[in-house]
C-alpha cells in the first residue's frame, strides 16, 4: 500500500515539474544578439585586464579590441532579421503541451505495470534472519546458522548440526567443509567420516572417489558396522565394474542389518539394479554385462587392455558429443584408475575448456579431481 | 525500497521523453513555455535517478538478495564498501551509474544555463534528453538491476574478487563522469546544428564543459592505470587493451577538442572543425561503451550469439553517431567560418596539436577494431599490442612533444617562432644536460632513455619557462615580477600544469620502463635478495583469514644500509571460496617516487614460495603526473573569463549610453 502512495506522490511531482513551467506566466527571454553581446563585453574587460597585467603587448591590445568590435558590429547588422515572436502557433503549442503532461504518467505506470513487482517487499538479510524462526525457511535458518557459526567457528557442535542439512540441501562442498570442521574440533567418529563421504562422492556427481572411499573406510574402522560407510564402499565397487563383489557386498550388509534399519530399502534397491544388466555396470553408456563378465574371466593383461579400448571409446565418444559432464567425470576417472594420470590431467583440460572455464561444471570437474587426488595444470 | 527505485528508473525515463520533445517543439515554434519545461524536467529526472540509484545501493548494502543483480554480484560476508562500490560493479548498475551521470551534468546545465540563449538552452537540454532516453530504455528492457527473484535466495554468488578493492570506488565513477563529461560538448553541438548557428557564447559553455570532462576522464584513466598496476600483480601499468583503448581513444580526442575549443572561444576561428571534434569525442565515448558493455571484446561470437544487449547499445550508437554526422553535413555549410591566422601562431600551433592527436587517435582505433573485424569476417583471432602501439603511436607523439613547449608562448594570430625558441634556450639547455648526463652516466647503451628522459625534461623546462616569461624573469625588477606571477590568470597557470604534468608522466613511463630491474626466484623463509641496491628478507608465509577469503600473506623485511630492518612489505594470495578463484595482492614499498614491487607466486611443495621482484624507479610520476595534469585543468577551471555573467537590460543601456551599439 505504502508503494502506491509512493509512487502516486512521486508521479504527481514528476507530472508538476511539466506542468508548472507551462502553467506560469511566460517570461521575456533575451533574443540571443544580448547574449553575444554580453560576452563580447567579456572579452573585451579580458582583455583590459591581459593589458594591465603585461601579458598583451598594446599594439596587439588594440588589434583584438578592433576585431571585438567588428563582431559586435557585425552581430547588430545580422540582428535585423527579427526575434521570434514568443507566442507563436499557440494551437500547436497548446497540443505539445496537453501531450507532454499525459505522457508522463500514462508512460512511466504502464511500463511499470509490465516489468514491475509492486508486491513483492524489499527483503534485506538482516531482517530476514532476525524474523520467527517458526516462519523462516529452510534457507533462512541454515544462513543463520552459518551467521551464528561464521562468528564463533569453534563450536564443533553447530557444524554437527548443519553439517547433514547441507547434505539433504545438496550443498555438497559445504557440507564436507563443515563435516571436517567437526572432526577437527569434536574428534573423529564413524557418523562424521561416513558423512563426509558422502559429501566428497556427492560433490563429484555421485561417484565414489578414493578420497570418498578413504572417509568411509575410515569410518568402518572406527564402527565396523556403520551402515552408510559399507553401503557406498559397496557403490564404489559397483561403479568400477566389479557388480558381482559389490552384489555380495550388498547382501552381506542385508545379512548383517538390524530388521527396523532404514537402510534396508536402499540396498533391497541397489541389489535390484545390479540384478538390472543395463545399470550394473554403472550407466547406460558404460560397458554392458556381458562385457563385464567377459572381462572378469579374462587373464589381468587382457581385462587391462579391454578397459584401454572401452576407455578410448568413450574417450572418442566425448569428441563428438563433449557437452556430457557425467561422461569426463567418468572418463577422468577412468584414466586416474588406470594410473595414466597424464592423460587424466588433459582429459580435466579438455572438460574444463569444453564447459568454460569459471562455469560451474568446471567447478565441479575441479572438485572432482581433487577428490581424485589430481590437480588441473594450466 | 526497491520497487520504489525502479518506478523512479521508469518515470525518470517518461521524463525523459518529455525532455527531448517539448524544449525541441519549443524552440521550433519560438515558445516560451515550451522552452521553459526543459529546466526543471531535468531536475526532475535527475532527482528521480538518483532516488533509483540509491534504492540499488541501498539494497547492495543490506544484501537483499531479492534483487536479482544483488544476487550475482554481492554476498553477505563482503565487506560493507565492497558491498557499496558492487553496485556499480556489474553490467546493470554500471548503466545506471552512467545515466545518473548524465542526468546530473543535464541538472547541471538546466540549474546553471540561465545565461545562456533561451533557445540554445532549450535545444542542448533536448539533446541531451534524447540520449539520455536512449539509455534509460536500454536499461529497462535489457539490462534492468531491478529484476526481482522469488523466493529470494539466502546468499549471494559473490562480486568478482577482482573488483574487491578500493579501486572500483574511484575508478568508475571517474571514468564515467568523464565519458559522460563528454556529451554535454556533444549536445552543445548537435544543438548548434539544430540552430544553424553559432553563439558567441556556444564556445565560452563548451570550453569549461571540455575541461571538465577531461579533467575527470584523465583521472579515470589514471586510476585505472594504477588500479591494474597493483592488483592485477604483474607490474605493468599500460597493456593496449581494448578497454584501455576504449578510454584512451575519447581522451585522445577531448585533450584536441579542449585545445581547438581555446582558438573558438579567442578568435571565434576553426569552428565547425570544434563542432566536429565535439561530436567524435563523444562518439568515441559511446563506442568506448559500446566495446565494453556489449561484451563484443571477450570474443564476437559470445556476442552474436546473446545479441540482445549489443545490438541495443549498435543501435544506440548508429543513431546518435550516424544522426550527428548526417546533421554536420546538412548544416555544416551554413555556419559561418571564423577569423584568419597566420600558419605560425598560436593558433597554426593549435591546429598542429590537433592534427597530431586526431591522427593518433585514429591509430588507437585501427588497432582496436582491426582484431574485432578480422575475427567477424575470417573467424581468425590475432591481438593487436604493444608493438604495433609502439610503432604508429609513438612516432606519432614525438614531434608534438617536442613542440609543445612552443605553443602557450607563441602570439596568437602572428607568432615569432625565433623569439620564442630564444626564450626556451635555458629549458632546451636543460633538456640537452639531462640527455647527455642519461647516456654518458647512467644507461649509455640506451638511445630511448637518454631521448626519453630529455624529452620529458624538456616538457617539464618548457613548462616552467612559459610561466617565468609571462611574470617577466629577467626583464623586470622583482618585486614587479612576483606581483605579475601572482596575477597571472589561472588559464594561464592551468596550462602550465596540465603541461608540466605530462612531461612528469612521461619521466615516469621512460624511467621504468629502461631502468626497472626484475627479478624471478624461489625464496624460503630467511632468504635475502638484492634488487637494484636493496636488500629484501622473506620473513615467511602466514596464512590468515579475511571476511569472505582467505590467505597466505608472504612478508618480506628491507634491509637498511645497517643489516636492521628498515620497512616491511607483504604481497599475499587470496582465496574466495565463493568464486573459487584466487587473486594475487601484489606488496609495494614506495621509496621516494620509485617503488619496490613483490607478487607471490606458487608455492612450492618443499616450503619456498616463487617471488617476482622488480624495482620500478620513478614509477608514480606516471600517475601524479596525471594528477597534476587534473590539477591544471582544475586551475583553468576556476578563470574568471570562463564565468560568463547573465545580460540584463541594463547592462545594454549601459553599453548603448558609452557610445558601443
Amino acid at each position: 500500500m505504502l508503494f502506491w502512495v509512493i509512487a502516486a506522490l512521486l508521479t504527481l511531482g514528476a507530472s508538476l515539474a511539466v506542468l508548472l513551467p507551462l502553467a506560469t506566466g511566460r517570461r521575456l527571454a533575451l533574443s540571443s544578439r544580448d547574449h553575444d553581446l554580453a560576452v563580447y563585453r567579456d572579452q573585451l574587460a579580458e582583455l583590459d585586464r591581459d593589458g594591465a597585467r603585461g601579458l598583451i603587448k598594446p599594439a596587439e591590445a588594440t588589434e583584438a579590441r578592433a576585431e571585438i568590435a567588428r563582431r559586435i558590429l557585425r552581430l547588430d547588422s545580422a540582428d535585423q532579421a527579427g526575434d521570434a515572436s514568443p507566442g507563436r502557433a499557440p494551437a500547436v503549442a497548446r497540443l505539445v503541451a496537453t501531450a507532454a503532461v499525459l505522457i508522463v504518467p500514462l508512460v512511466s505506470w504502464g511500463l511499470y505495470s509490465q516489468l514491475g513487482s509492486p508486491d513483492l517487499p524489499s527483503q534485506p538479510l538482516s531482517e530476514r534472519l532476525a524474523k520467527n524462526p517458526a516462519d523462516s525457511s529452510v534457507d533462512e535458518l541454515v544462513a543463520r546458522a552459518e551467521a551464528h557459526l561464521a562468528a564463533n567457528p569453534s563450536v564443533g557442535r553447530g557444524w554437527d548440526v548443519l553439517a547433514p542439512v547441507y547434505l539433504r540441501m545438496q550443498r555438497f562442498s559445504d557440507a564436507a567443509g563443515a563435516y571436517r570442521n567437526a572432526i577437527r574440533l569434536d574428534g573423529d567418529s564413524a557418523v562424521r567420516q561416513a558423512g563426509l563421504g558422502e559429501a566428497i562422492a556427492g560433490a563429484a556427481g555421485g561417484i565414489v572417489s578414493a578420497d570418498a572411499q578413504d572417509a568411509f573406510e575410515a569410518a568402518l574402522k572406527l564402527d565396523p558396522a556403520n551402515a552408510k560407510a559399507s553401503f557406498y564402499l559397496a557403490v564404489a565397487l559397483a561403479q568400477e565394474g566389479r557388480g558381482k563383489e559389490a552384489a555380495a557386498a550388498w547382501q552381506a550388509m542385508l545379512a548383517r542389518l538390524p530388521p527396523d534399519s532404514p537402510w534396508r530399502s536402499a540396498v533391497g534397491q541397489a541389489l535390484a539394479k545390479a540384478a538390472s544388466p543395463e545399470v550394473a555396470a554403472g550407466g547406460t553408456n558404460g560397458p554392458d554385462a556381458a562385457a563385464v563378465d567377459a572381462a572378469s574371466a579374462m587373464s589381468p593383461a587382457d581385462r587391462q587392455a579391454m578397459i584401454g579400448t572401452m576407455v578410448a571409446g568413450l574417450d572418442g565418444k566425448l569428441r563428438q558429443n563433449p557437452r556430457d559432464p557425467e561422461g569426463w567425470m567418468r572418463l577422468v576417472r577412468s584414466y586416474v584408475v588406470l594410473g595414466k594420470t597424464d592423460q587424466a590431467r588433459d582429459a580435466l583440460g579438455r572438460a574444463i575448456s569444453v564447459f568454460g572455464t569459471g562455469s560451474e561444471e568446471a567447478r565441479k570437474f575441479t572438485a572432482f579431481a581433487a577428490s581424485l587426488g589430481l590437480t588441473a595444470t594450466e | 525500497m526497491v520497487e520504489t527505485g525502479h518506478f523512479a528508473l521508469v518515470l525518470a525515463f517518461a521524463l525523459s521523453l518529455v525532455q527531448m520533445t517539448v524544449p525541441l517543439f519549443g524552440a521550433r515554434l519560438g515558445n516560451q513555455r515550451l522552452m521553459a519545461v526543459g529546466g526543471p524536467v531535468t531536475v526532475a529526472g535527475f532527482v528521480l535517478t538518483a532516488l533509483s540509484f540509491a534504492a540499488l545501493a541501498s539494497a547492495y548494502a543490506s544484501s537483499d538478495f531479492s534483487v536479482a543483480s544483488v544476487w550475482e554480484n554481492s554476498h553477505s560476508l563482503q565487506p560493507l564498501i565492497y558491498k557499496l562500490t558492487g553496485t556499480w560493479g556489474n553490467h546493470e548498475g554500471s548503466m545506471l551509474l552512467w545515466v545518473l551521470i548524465l542526468t546530473f551534468f543535464g541538472a547541471l546545465v538546466a540549474a546553471f544555463g540561465s545565461n545562456l540563449p533561451a533557445t540554445l538552452r532549450a535545444n542542448v537540454l533536448a539533446v541531451q534528453g534524447a540520449i539520455g532516453a536512449a539509455f534509460f530504455l536500454f536499461i529497462l528492457l535489457t539490462s534492468n538491476p531491478f529484476v526481482r527473484l522469488n523466493p529470494a535466495p539466502i546468499e549471494g554468488r559473490d562480486l568478482n574478487p577482482v573488483l574487491q578493492d578500493l579501486g572500483l570506488a574511484v575508478h568508475p565513477p571517474l571514468l564515467y563522469l568523464g565519458y559522460v563529461g563528454f556529451s554535454i560538448c556533444f549536445s552543445f553541438s548537435v544543438a548548434a546544428l539544430i540552430e544553424g548557428r553559432i553563439d558567441a557564447s556556444w564556445a565560452r559553455w563548451v570550453r569549461p564543459w571540455t575541461l571538465l570532462a577531461w579533467m575527470f576522464l584523465t583521472g579515470g584513466i589514471a586510476m585505472g592505470s594504477y588500479w591494474a598496476y597493483y592488483e592485477l600483480g604483474w607490474g605493468g601499468f599500460w597493456f593496449w587493451d581494448p578497454v584501455e583503448n576504449a578510454s584512451f581513444m575519447p581522451w585522445l580526442a577531448g585533450t584536441a577538442l579542449l585545445h581547438s575549443a581555446i582558438v573558438m572561444e579567442k578568435r571565434s576561428a576553426l569552428k565547425i572543425w570544434t563542432l566536429l571534434l565535439a561530436i567524435l569525442t563523444f562518439s568515441l565515448s559511446l563506442l568506448g561503451t559500446f566495446l565494453v558493455r556489449s561484451g563484443v571484446l571477450t570474443s564476437v561470437h559470445a556476442f552474436a550469439s546473446d545479441p540482445t544487449r549489443g545490438v541495443f547499445i549498435l543501435g544506440i550508437l548508429t543513431l546518435f553517431i550516424g544522426g550527428s554526422l548526417a546533421l554536420f553535413a546538412l548544416r555544416a555549410s551554413r555556419l559561418t567560418a571564423g577569423g584568419l591566422f597566420h600558419p605560425i601562431s598560436r593558433e597554426g600551433a593549435l591546429v598542429l596539436n590537433n592534427l597530431f592527436l586526431t591522427t593518433a587517435t585514429a591509430t588507437v582505433l585501427v588497432g582496436t577494431l582491426y582484431p574485432l573485424a578480422l575475427e567477424a569476417l575470417t573467424g581468425d583471432k590475432i591481438s593487436v599490442g604493444a608493438p604495433f602501439f609502439d610503432l604508429t603511436f609513438g612516432p606519432l607523439m614525438l614531434p608534438l612533444l617536442v613542440l609543445v613547449p612552443f605553443g602557450p608562448l607563441l602570439a596568437w594570430k602572428r607568432g615569432d617562432v625565433f623569439a620564442v625558441a630564444q626564450r626556451l634556450m635555458a629549458a632546451f639547455a636543460i633538456a640537452l644536460t639531462a640527455m647527455l648526463v642519461t647516456g654518458l652516466f647512467i644507461d649509455g647503451a640506451s638511445v630511448f632513455a637518454a631521448l626519453g628522459i630529455g624529452l620529458a625534461v624538456w616538457l617539464v623546462a618548457g613548462a616552467l619557462t612559459d610561466l617565468a616569461v609571462k611574470s617577466g624573469v629577467g626583464s623586470v625588477a622583482p618585486a614587479i615580477m612576483f606581483r605579475r606571477f601572482a596575477g597571472l590568470p589561472r588559464s594561464v597557470f592551468g596550462t602550465a600544469l596540465a603541461h608540466l604534468g605530462l612531461g612528469l608522466t612521461l619521466l615516469g613511463i621512460v624511467a621504468t620502463l629502461s631502468f626497472g630491474t626484475e627479478k624471478i626466484l624461489s625464496m624460503r623463509a630467511g632468504d635475502t635478495v638484492e634488487l637494484s641496491g636493496h636488500r629484501l628478507r622473506f620473513v615467511g608465509l602466514y596464512p590468515a583469514q579475511g571476511p569472505n577469503y582467505s590467505e597466505d600473506r608472504g612478508r618480506f623485511e628491507l634491509i637498511g644500509a645497517s643489516g636492521s630492518p628498515v620497512g616491511e612489505i607483504s604481497s599475499a594470495k587470496r582465496f574466495f571460496p565463493v568464486r573459487q578463484t584466487m587473486t594475487t595482492e601484489s606488496g609495494i614499498k614506495t621509496l621516494g617516487f620509485s617503488q619496490l614491487y613483490i607478487s607471490l607466486g606458487d608455492a612450492g611443495k618443499d616450503g619456498s614460495v616463487v617471488v617476482r621482484l622488480w624495482w620500478k624507479p620513478l614509477v608514480t610520476l606516471i600517475w601524479g603526473g596525471g594528477l597534476v595534469m587534473m590539477a591544471g585543468a582544475a586551475m583553468s577551471l576556476m578563470d574568471r573569463r570562463l564565468r560568463v555573467g547573465a545580460p540584463s537590460r541594463r547592462r545594454k543601456q549601459a553599453l548603448a549610453s558609452a557610445g558601443l551599439p
